[in-house]
């Protein structure tokens, strides 16, 4: 099992740019296409089924983002739609054939400092960085430590979580497929013709089944919980309610 | 690459991807369908506000309209009424008079009546008159001055009528 | 050599021991699970909300026995003990 491969290095500054990175730009392009086509000669009265599905997705960002976070933070949709549209469709990517660039931990541990920035940042708008750092000796100082420590669990769990799930659901897939090319060629090795004997029967179907849990519901649900996740822990200093 | 590994340019760059593509969704998703959204919103207010001002207008034009019915209906009551006072003073001067007629015709044939019977009776006196003279006459036998005695008939007959 | 191959070997037990924590995660998915079957059993309107939360609480808990997933793919693939040597 390999991590992702260097594509290739941008001169002079000496930078890889790996197999996730490039797989990222393309789930990018994927959904800019799908957001340019969905909303291209919108209509006060919808007529398309292609307008309501855009109306729909919006909406059902903006009521998760509001009974998650409330109307505070509604300005947070857009980064919650696409942290949700990256880490979905880039999880999904393995059933192209890509590499999962969520398989990656690189990219999930990016996404999870970055909602670590914002839970710190938002801590320190709301209470001021006196407050902020007050806060870690909070209830008594001798909680320091743990505290801290609880603090830098948040981004390390969450990366490690959405990267263990797909690199997980990626492991199994290909051991499945290996043992399923030894089993074919455990049964039909004894045909004469090597034609014949090379071709793994059974691969075929079988892994389908499997990948609808490790691939689809996995990458719909880490998804989910990464942006869940990001939304409770950024909203969740803001104790005016 | 390892399996499991840490690239700070991979991070950097992922960093840069989410945010581009935060962008791109702001611009191409979330501007677009909010916008069509609060058109929309606008929209249907306006028509609640127009749907508002023509329901008022209509009830204007409602109450309008019910009072020049009532005072239509007033006004044909009126009429009505009129026309049947013209009507019945009409029938009951047409009656009177007919009455009025009616009751001169009778009269007048009364009149006429009492005419012929005091013509009847004043001949039939005389008939009886001339007849009791020659009745007399006859009966005495000898001439009787009819002047003499006329004024006795005459008295008797009187007294005959009287008693008739 | 000899070193190399027994740091694999190790390698090797300790990727398998590290998965027992799958043990926790499991036991507490499926108290979890049962909960939600209670639940919904008891408010069947609830039933999407239930999921969802279960599905979210399950997720989140599985993260002690993704550690130890993670723990066992470095040993196995990524193995840094090797280079110590």
């Amino acid at each position: 099992m390999e991590g992702p491969k260097i594509l290739f290095t941008i001169p002079y500054l000496n930078i890889n740019v790996t197999e996730t990175v490039v797989d990222t730009w393309l789930v990018m392009a994927v959904v800019t296409i799908l957001c340019i086509w969905l909303t291209h000669g919108l209509e006060i009265v919808p007529r398309t089924k292609r307008q309501l599905a855009a109306e729909k997705l919006v909406s059902m960002v903006n009521n998760m983002v509001l009974n998650t976070m409330g109307h505070r933070y509604i300005s947070f949709a857009p980064y919650i739609a696409a942290l949700f549209a990256t880490s979905m469709i880039g999880s999904l990517s393995s059933l192209i054939g890509l590499r999962p660039l969520t398989a990656d931990f690189s990219t999930t541990l990016a996404w999870a400092l970055l909602a670590f920035i914002m839970i710190q940042g938002n801590n320190i708008r709301l209470n001021g960085i006196g407050g902020w750092l007050k806060g870690f000796l909070d209830p008594v100082p001798f909680m320091l430590p743990l505290n801290l420590v609880s603090e830098i669990a948040n981004p390390i769990s969450m990366s490690f979580r959405h990267f263990g799930n797909i690199a997980a659901g990626m492991v199994i897939t290909s051991l499945l497929y290996s043992a399923l090319a030894a089993l074919s060629s455990f049964i039909l090795g004894w045909i004469p013709n090597e034609f014949v004997a090379s071709i793994p029967l059974f691969q075929l179907g079988l892994p389908a089944i499997l990948s609808i849990y490790f691939d689809v519901f996995t990458s719909f649900l880490q998804a989910y919980i990464i942006c869940m996740l990001t939304m409770v822990y950024v909203s969740g200093v803001d104790s005016r309610e | 690459m390892p399996f499991v590994s840490i690239d700070v340019w991979t991070i950097i760059m992922q960093w840069g991807n989410l945010l581009i593509l935060l962008w791109l969704i702001k611009k191409f998703l979330f501007k677009p369908v909010m916008s069509i959204l609060e058109a929309r919103e606008n929209e249907i207010k306006n028509m609640y506000d127009e749907a508002e001002e023509a329901r008022s207008t209509a009830d204007e034009l409602k109450t309008q309209y019910t009072a020049k019915l009532n005072n239509a209906r007033d006004e044909a009551d009126e009429i009505v009424k009129t026309a049947v006072k013209t009507a019945k003073n009409t029938s009951d001067e047409i009656i009177s008079d007919a009455q009025d007629k009616a009751t001169a015709l009778i009269e007048r044939a009364n009149e006429k009546i009492e005419v012929e019977r005091k013509s009847a009776i004043n001949q039939a006196k005389n008939d009886l008159s001339d007849m009791a003279l020659t009745i007399a006459g006859k009966v005495i036998e000898r001439d009787i001055n009819a002047a003499d005695h006329s004024k006795m008939i005459d008295k008797f007959i009187e007294e005959l009528g009287d008693a008739s | 050599m000899l070193e190399r191959a027994i740091v694999l070997a190790a390698s090797a037990v300790g990727a398998g021991l590290a998965m027992i924590a799958g043990i926790g995660p499991g036991i507490g998915q499926g108290y979890a699970a049962g909960k939600a079957a209670e639940a919904v059993g008891r408010q069947p309107e609830a039933k999407g909300d239930i999921t969802s939360t279960m599905l979210f609480g399950c997720a989140v808990a599985e993260s002690t026995g993704i550690y130890g997933l993670v723990v066992a793919l470095i040993l196995l693939f990524a193995n840094p003990l090797i280079n110590l040597l």
